[in-house]
């Protein structure tokens, strides 16, 4: 019987083991506001319906019609 | 003058999309507070840059212009809402839908009960610091962009971004109470120094 208590205790005490150990990888610290929203923001995601909406509206549309795409990726023909 | 094929345009976009629908599309999320109004704005914010990629003349980065246009498009709906009276109610269910649906469960739930008390925090200061965090946040963003942006100057923007911190992280601490912390972070929780500068 004492034997089964000591046990236990030993159960116990690696179980409130766990929990602290648990409870520490739980806990964050942000060194700055920004940071904190830097998180956030790397954890939200993209509703993948704006893609598949802004594929069908600009199907709708001209393509843009100056060389904006050389102005930005380094084209070199004016 | 070489107009573009319709297609190479296209694949351009898709790929000026794919590196900066994140970063204006949690613009959007945090600064309207709202998911599915978010979602629209990143939407109309595309649209317009697609059809005025004609009249961007590079004299800014690209993601600074199209940050003009997210705060310009932001702004105005912020403006109408306030005209109309109406405002913010997204429910769970929303915010729910914008967390990462590819992490565990359990990192989902932290990152959901964490997103709404950043977004209660953000949603009680003042307007001009929440934009200021939002963009500082970002840090492809240089101080300069960023005051380009709020229109001010480099030194005032470091000074309001001191003030915003220090109520950024005044507030985050309130916001810590019981309805916004799980089990562990009750012993253990988010923190955010006050600090910084």
């Amino acid at each position: 019987m004492k034997h089964q208590t000591k046990l236990t205790q030993e159960q116990q005490s690696q179980q409130v083991g766990a929990e602290q150990k648990t409870q520490a990888q739980s806990a964050r610290e942000f060194a700055s506001a920004e940071e904190l929203l830097r998180y956030d923001a790397a954890h939200t995601t993209v509703p993948p319906a704006i893609a598949q909406r802004l594929k069908k509206s600009a199907a709708d549309l001209p393509a843009p019609r100056t060389n904006w795409w050389q102005r930005l990726f380094g084209g070199g023909k004016s | 003058m070489t107009e573009p094929p319709a297609d190479l345009a296209c694949a351009e976009f898709s790929s000026l999309y794919a590196e900066n629908s994140r970063a204006i599309y949690y613009l959007a999320l945090r600064y309207l507070s709202d998911p599915q109004k978010a979602e629209d704005a990143t939407h109309d914010v595309f649209l317009k840059a697609f059809r005025k990629l004609d009249q961007f003349r590079g004299e800014a980065s690209l993601r600074t212009w199209l940050y003009r246009i997210a705060i310009n498009h932001c702004q105005n709906l912020r403006q109408s809402w306030h005209e109309r009276h109406v405002f913010s109610n997204a429910d769970d269910a929303v915010w729910e839908n914008a967390v990462a649906r590819t992490d565990s469960p359990l990192r989902v739930l932290e990152t959901k009960e964490l997103g709404q008390r950043i977004q209660k925090t953000l949603d009680a200061l003042p307007e001009e610091y929440r934009l200021l965090l939002l963009l500082v946040a970002n840090e492809e963003l240089s101080y300069e962009q960023v005051s380009t942006l709020v229109r001010q100057s480099p030194d005032a923007v470091r000074g309001k971004l001191h003030r915003a911190r220090k109520a950024f992280a005044a507030l985050f601490e309130k916001t810590g109470g019981r309805d916004y912390e799980t089990p562990n972070q009750a012993h253990a929780g988010t923190t955010v120094p006050t600090g910084g500068g």
